[in-house]
């Protein structure tokens, strides 16, 4: 993004975050703060999804794989081993870095359909995992298909200032990525990942290490929204309807790019508020003819428009 | 060893209806490298044309294959030539996200009009089977399997004994190349699309006729056959034969020793496997990248 270099930007983006940060101070509460509240996770999920998919061109599509694992791993902690949120949330990350690093050992030694068919599988396995253990184990863990209560969450503004800080981290990640080599080699291996190796990249190194960060990344925010709602159950953290929402807001801003997620994000939570609370029966409907449109009309996304030029290349 | 013999039989006919779901999804993989995740909601409108004609007009469902045969055929043709025909050569998570685009209007359009009420075919001989030696044998299941065998042996024909055939597989193993011989590549890729997708509606017909049918079934079929595809090698038509039967013994052994759930788990962790170990497919024969 060179519209926003670092000498430029960092001040815009400085004046943003405090004036976001200032928002709950200044009176705005209830609903529009967890609209808010919402943005910020949803503009962190696509952002953990764009600086590793976006970036290196492997397509995961199961990223609710750790989402759900995250929420899982809170839950069962907090409920089970009576730990505090804060040390449970932080586990819940450190669990799924070894699972990420198993299932992205296995499966980022394939390419294009079969990396993203491998994901979705070990995501839905993930949530048969959750929906049968009980019953297959005779114990009582993750509750099954009722789910998990978990104790009773701290205002909401706690959440605001939380996921805004998780928002910031995640693009301050991707700005990081765009100036370092780290994040260079991601993108040779996206151009052509025969050559990069070629060129000394240790491509699959970096490939790992872009995938264990994300995914720990979105366990946390998993592990967030299970303290924020309070009760999970597998059918929605492991949702696939999640992992097609950060795709289609990374897709629909530009991948790739440091910016895309957050305006695709904030664009597609916006929208879909507004029609799921206009077009309660109709939403999923429009939602679909949304995508259509948008991968027809505007395929490299919104970044595009603004930069008035192709975008980066997907 | 009664229930040994009775699980793998039903494992094999359930195997001959899952190939027939998946050989259309592998056909759009093979020629046009689209990952359709509308697949599963071709068997759902496949099964909801036989359930209506013979709900309202009384007709015998396996007389309604034609019916869905020509319906889905000219679904498919539309979708292809309004939308997946423009995305041609772009990135596949274009494919992927434009089919799941199509997923959610058929989906929710379907669930809008016919509710989300299961829904099951009750023709007069639907109890009926024959016991052999202790195993039952239900005619409706022979015939499904039957009538699948029949649809993936004529595509098989229809790909490798016809002009049309030719064109498509030349089309499938260099788009760039047959261009230039001459053929037109978005007529074949229209082609293809509408032929995938009326194999996949008279498999949603045979579905109906053993399965629970309603509005959300499409996206389990659509896991379903990526299971198939892959054992049998994504892009290999004749190996979604021994994919689909093989995923029908898996299924129906581990759920007649294990649970239902767990067999699901396993279900998964043999795809994963087979993506790792052999991404062509048990021959070897799948397209790679």
């Amino acid at each position: 993004m060179k519209a926003l270099s670092p000498n430029k930007g960092l001040p815009v983006f400085l004046v943003f975050f405090l004036a976001l940060a200032a928002l709950p101070l200044l009176g705005v509460e209830g609903y529009r703060l967890r609209l808010l509240t919402l943005l910020f996770l949803w503009v962190s999920l696509a952002g953990c999804w764009n600086f590793m998919s976006g970036y290196t061109g492997y397509i995961d599509f199961g990223p609710v794989a750790y989402f759900g694992t995250g929420a899982y791993a809170t839950a069962v902690l907090m409920i089970r081993f009576d730990l505090h949120f804060a040390s449970a949330l932080a586990l819940s990350g450190l669990i799924c870095a070894p699972l990420a690093a198993l299932v992205g050992g296995a499966t980022l030694r394939i390419r294009g359909a079969y990396f993203a068919i491998a994901t979705f599988a070990a995501a839905e396995a993930l949530k048969q995992v959750t929906l049968e253990g009980d019953r297959v184990a005779g114990f009582e863990f993750f509750g099954g298909s009722h789910g998990l209560t978990l104790p009773a969450a701290p205002d909401s503004e706690f959440f605001y200032y939380l996921l805004l800080g998780f928002m910031v981290l995640v693009i301050g990640i991707t700005h990081f990525l765009e100036k370092t080599k780290f994040g260079y080699g991601l993108k040779a291996i996206r151009e052509s990942e025969q050559a990069a190796e070629l060129s000394g990249v240790p491509t699959f190194k970096l490939k790992m290490r872009a995938y264990v960060l994300s995914s720990s990344l979105i366990g946390c925010l998993g592990g967030i929204e299970a303290y924020w709602l309070t009760y999970i159950i597998p059918d929605d953290v492991f949702n696939v309807m999640r992992t097609i929402q950060m795709v289609i807001m990374t897709l629909l801003g530009g991948m790739g790019t440091v910016w895309g997620p957050v305006i695709g994000a904030g664009f597609l939570t916006l929208v879909g508020e507004f029609l799921g609370a206009k077009f309660v029966y109709d939403y999923l409907t429009i939602l679909g003819v949304v995508i259509v449109v948008v991968i027809l009309i505007l395929p490299r996304g919104i970044m595009s428009l603004m930069k008035g030029r192709r975008g980066e290349t997907v | 060893m009664v229930l040994f013999l009775q699980s793998l039989i039903n494992g094999f006919l359930l195997g001959g209806i899952y190939a027939a779901c998946a050989a259309g999804f592998s056909l759009a993989f093979g020629v046009m490298g689209i990952v359709n995740l509308s697949h599963g909601d071709f068997v759902m409108l496949g099964a909801f044309v036989t359930y209506w004609l013979f709900v309202l007009l009384g007709w015998d469902p396996f007389l309604t294959l034609p019916i869905t045969l020509a319906l889905l055929f000219i679904l498919g043709l539309f979708l292809q030539k309004l939308a997946l025909n423009r995305i041609a050569g772009a990135p596949p998570i274009m494919s992927y996200l434009l089919t799941f685009g199509f997923h959610l209007v058929i989906s929710s359009l379907a669930l809008r009009a016919w509710t989300a009420d299961y829904r099951t075919l009750n023709p007069t001989y639907a109890g009926l089977n024959f016991n052999l030696c202790g195993l039952v044998l239900p005619y409706s299941r022979l015939a499904t399997f039957s009538l699948a065998l029949v649809l993936i042996c004529g595509l098989y024909l229809f790909l490798y004994r016809t002009e049309m055939g030719r064109a498509i597989r030349a089309t499938a193993q260099d788009g760039e190349m047959a261009r230039l011989l001459g053929i037109r590549i978005f007529k074949i890729y229209a082609v293809t699309f509408a032929v995938s997708a009326a194999i996949t509606g008279v498999a949603g017909s045979l579905v109906a006729q053993t399965f629970v049918v309603y509005p959300q079934m499409g996206l389990p079929f659509t896991v379903t056959a990526f299971c198939v595809v892959v054992l049998g090698g994504l892009g290999y038509v004749p190996g979604t034969l021994f994919g689909g039967l093989i995923l029908g013994i898996f299924e129906s052994l581990a759920t007649t020793y294990l649970t239902a759930g767990l067999s699901l788990v396993l279900t998964f962790l043999l795809l994963l496997i087979m993506l790792i170990l052999r991404p062509g497919g048990v021959f070897g024969k799948g397209a790679l990248e």
